[in-house]
């Protein structure tokens, strides 16, 4: 951009001058490269561990955003290591710098590019957020409504007459669509199971309800209530097991509920 | 004003003994506030009790009534009215010699703690108390992250705990609000526009003095239960709170909306109408254009905040049910009001930062703006674009689904404008001449860690990663990365460029070193561990960290020694400055801003004759002359330049 921009001040530049531009994009890239690499090698030991299709999606559009966003911050950070190491002077500067200013095409080029990127991340945020609000209930598909209150959770299972009163850990089965029915009996709080990718406030004379989700994997997980709701809001999380079918029905049993 | 009577004004003011020192001062103020805090909370406490069927007073009432009370009789002992009684009564115009001694002539440090309208002495007043509030502020980041270094209560029950997080943010969320539309945009705007003053220089001393008048309210909240809430103040769990510490959180919001919204009004006419001659729109410094552009969108921010609040303390009061379902009432009222202001007002922060980079940046490479134009239109569209972008606090409210969509067209739309300032800032170092003074270290450093700040912040705008990060650490991590990362980083950049300007004296540039080296590492350290920790799910606000995020939040501790190890550096540097510290002289970098062109200490009513202002101040390298010119005969030949003199492309 700002080579041929400056060949009007030729006279002042030395002619031994390296072609800082070239160079800085060439280590960008390079750098990039690396970064992308680097980041595709570790993403699976930082992301969180996904127990459902909805947070593996959820977890995708992290990996993709991060692949995105390695060449937009070192686009910054090495232009400006760069010049912080070549352009720096030591003590008062005597002499003004080149006073460069961008071209047209620069500065076209440079919305531009931010704009189709911003574009994307618009569009790809909204198809994959219709898609998965858009998946209809199956006739299988369990309910759970969930009652949040200062300061714990109360899971009731209609289809089944059970409720998780006095339980400490709630059992859901793996790979059979549930839908959760959220609402609150005082304040404010937030239902979130991140493993599940569920995640929604429960509000006080409002029922909401999540996406339609199947978990995919057996274990235990947390619920966790992530809206503050007074005193003991750190303490209002459970566990949920995604447990097989057979497991949840002695345990509905065991709940009161029956088959 | 004139400056013509001087001589004569000095002559003619007494000696002042103890008595006239007094009154009217800060100390009056307190005295007669406190005084008339408590009649009114007695007068109240019995007629609540009298009216009630149960025979108990109403606390909340009497909360109320003593802080109203407070502010007003505050402001009668510290004389704000007496110019009212002087003058508007007796319809008469207050006389030049008038002026001047209510601008605080001739009163030495006691301008300092009087109802003083200079623009200066409100400036010094702002930095100060930015001073002590930033002070409080980290304290209190440091309490949570020495709580937050194990799993379970170390040193705090959860109510203490919780007030702790709920004052670190309001008081962080205020002070970086004022931090540079305070001190800088009181003390530097004026003089760079080549104004003697602000528009409404009274309204000036009234919107500092608000804001002092604010902190009392704001301590009392310790002393009255302290606030669960956090800095959002939720309202059903706002309304439900028995204690009257949540009073004193909404009352606070009040008297700094007030404050907030007198200062904006009065920059906004202060730039509209006082620039002077040649001083065009396209030749504003940039400091100008963020602040203005900063308190604009304030103006449109907070009449929601004063109006949420007030909505609150009636739920208290008055049993009314803006936000009680039971009663009809809906929780989303109180989200939507608090973020139509709680988002622009990121901006608000985030915009003046912004610019005092760019102001900065110009100054230490010797080079013009690398898009002048192109930067002022970037800042224009952030402060557009974001009075509509709150709706993404709501995406996981429950909301109808179709209300995602625009919310998250216009806060990704945001990232175009943000990365024009990008563009702008690393062209501005491309190939210049780097001064790498300690503004300058703190400029790389904003731009480092707002990279960060703003590419975290489209995992958020983002439905499908919001998703799992929405209420959690990476959240908080987020924000501060702009609030503190960007924010308070423009800021410091701001202080050590300007201290020697208003202050008179050089800040140690080795201890300035090292304070941001120690504030960079341990910021960078503290929160990228907390990106971790909310990555892997913990939720914000949680007085009791969950065993999976023990080590992360470990980590972040440990950084966070080093932050701390800066704040007292620079607290060191300051008052060694203070103490020891070398002269400045009047033009300290080389700039050409107009501010620079005075001496130090800047005389009262800033320039003997109004410069004529006849090209951009950031000409470096060009063979145009310097920005002002201040001539004799203002009527004389005033030098003819294109609005524009950079040379385009």
């Amino acid at each position: 951009m700002s080579e041929a921009n400056i060949g009007g001040n030729a006279g002042s530049a030395s002619p031994a001058e390296p072609r800082h531009l070239r160079r800085v994009l060439i280590i960008w890239a390079v750098l990039s490269v690396i970064g992308i690499a680097i980041w595709l090698a570790v993403a699976q030991f930082i992301l969180p561990q996904a127990a459902s299709s909805l947070d593996s999606a959820d977890n995708f559009t992290f990996l993709v955003l991060t692949v995105l966003s390695i060449p937009v911050g070192l686009f910054v950070w090495v232009f400006l290591g760069y010049s912080l190491i070549v352009f720096r002077v030591r003590g008062r500067p005597t002499e003004d710098g080149v006073p460069l200013q961008p071209r047209p095409s620069l500065q076209i080029g440079w919305l531009g590019i931010t704009g189709v990127l911003c574009l994307f991340l618009v569009i790809w945020g909204l198809f994959a957020f219709y898609q998965e609000t858009s998946a209809a209930s199956a006739s299988n598909t369990l309910t759970v409504q969930v009652t949040a209150q200062q300061w714990q959770w109360t899971f009731n299972y209609p289809q089944y007459g059970a409720s998780s009163a006095g339980a400490q850990v709630i059992e859901v089965p793996v790979n059979r669509p549930v839908e959760f029915y959220v609402t609150s009996k005082d304040v404010l709080h937030g239902f979130s199971i991140l493993a599940f990718g569920v995640r929604v406030d429960a509000n006080p004379g409002e029922v909401t309800t999540t996406a339609v989700i199947t978990p995919t994997q057996i274990g235990s997980y947390a619920v966790r209530c992530v809206e503050l709701c007074g005193l003991f809001h750190s303490d209002m999380w459970e566990a949920v097991n995604v447990v097989s079918a057979d497991a949840f029905n002695s345990w509905i049993i065991s709940q009161g509920g029956h088959v | 004003m004139s400056s013509t009577t001087d001589t004569t004004t000095v002559a003619a003011v007494k000696r002042p003994n103890l008595i006239n020192s007094l009154f009217p001062s800060v100390v009056s103020g307190i005295v007669l506030g406190v005084v008339g805090a408590a009649v009114a909370g007695v007068l109240v406490n019995r007629m609540t009790t009298a009216f009630s069927p149960k025979g108990v007073p109403n606390d909340d009432a009497v909360a109320a009534a003593v802080y109203t009370a407070w502010v007003l009789f505050f402001f009668i002992g510290i004389g704000a009215f007496n110019g009212i009684f002087k003058w508007a009564f007796s319809r008469r115009e207050p006389t030049p010699a008038e002026e001047l001694q209510v601008a605080g002539k001739g009163q030495g440090l006691w301008r300092y703690f009087r109802f003083t309208t200079d623009h200066k002495v409100v400036g010094m007043q702002y930095l100060a108390t930015v001073f002590v509030l930033f002070f409080f502020g980290s304290m209190g980041a440091f309490m949570i992250r020495l709580e937050q270094s194990r799993p379970g209560a170390i040193f705090f029950n959860p109510q203490t705990y919780n007030t702790i997080v709920g004052m670190h943010g309001i008081i962080m969320i205020a002070t970086t609000i004022i931090m540079i539309s305070g001190p800088f945009g009181n003390f530097i705007l004026p003089i760079m526009i080549g104004a003697r003053d602000m528009a409404f220089p009274r309204l000036n001393a009234l919107s500092y003095w608000l804001l002092f008048a604010a902190i009392p309210v704001f301590l009392s909240t310790l002393a009255l239960g302290g606030f669960p809430t956090g800095w959002t103040g939720y309202a059903p769990l706002a309304v439900q709170e028995l204690t009257p510490g949540m009073d004193a959180y909404c009352f606070l919001i009040l008297i700094f909306a007030v404050s907030t919204t007198i200062a904006a009004v009065n920059i906004v006419t202060t730039v509209m109408v006082l620039r002077t001659r040649g001083m065009t729109w396209g030749r504003l410094p940039i400091l100008v254009w963020g602040v203005l552009l900063s308190v604009i969108l304030s103006l449109t921010a907070f009449p929601s905040f004063i109006v949420s609040q007030i909505m609150v303390m009636m739920d208290r009061i008055f049993n009314t049910s803006f936000f009680l379902a039971a009663s009809g009432g809906s929780n989303w009222l109180y989200e939507h009001l608090f973020w139509f202001m709680g988002h622009p007002e990121v901006y608000v922060i985030a915009l003046p930062a912004m610019a005092v980079a760019a102001e900065v940046a110009a100054v230490f490479t010797r080079k013009s703006l690398f898009g002048y134009r192109l930067l002022v239109g970037g800042l224009v569209g952030i402060s557009v674009l974001s009075v509509v972008v709150w709706g993404h606090h709501l995406y996981t409210s429950g909301s109808e689904n179709a209300l995602v969509a625009p919310y998250m067209l216009d806060t990704e739309l945001i990232s175009i404008p943000t990365g024009v300032f990008f563009l702008v800032l690393v062209g501005t170092l491309w190939r210049g001449r780097i001064w790498l003074t300690v503004p300058m270290l703190f400029v790389c450093g904003l731009l480092v860690n707002f990279v960060i700040g703003g590419i975290t912040g489209v995992y958020l705008a983002d439905l499908p990663t919001d998703e799992i990060l929405h209420g959690g650490m990476f959240v908080t991590a987020h924000f501060h990365f702009t609030l503190v990362g960007a924010g308070v980083f423009g800021f410091f950049a701001g202080l050590y460029y300007w201290f020697p300007k208003m202050v008179g004296k050089r800040l140690d540039p080795l201890l300035g070193q090292i304070h941001f080296w120690l504030f960079e590492i341990g910021f960078l350290g503290t929160f990228i561990s907390l990106f971790q920790a909310g990555l892997q799910g913990e939720p914000r606000w949680a007085a009791d960290i969950a065993p999976p995020f023990a080590t992360a939040n470990l980590i972040a501790s440990l950084f966070a020694i080093l932050i701390a190890a800066s704040v007292f550096t620079f607290i060191y540097n300051v008052i060694y400055t203070l103490v020891r510290g070398e002269r400045a002289v009047a033009d300290e970098w080389g700039a050409k801003t107009l501010e620079w062109t005075l001496p130090t200490p800047v005389p009262l009513e800033n320039f003997e004759e109004l410069p004529v202002v006849t090209s951009l101040p950031y000409d470096y390298g060009s063979p145009l002359p310097g920005p002002a010119t201040p001539v004799a005969d203002i009527t004389g030949a005033i030098t003819q330049a294109p609005i524009q003199p950079q040379v385009e492309d």
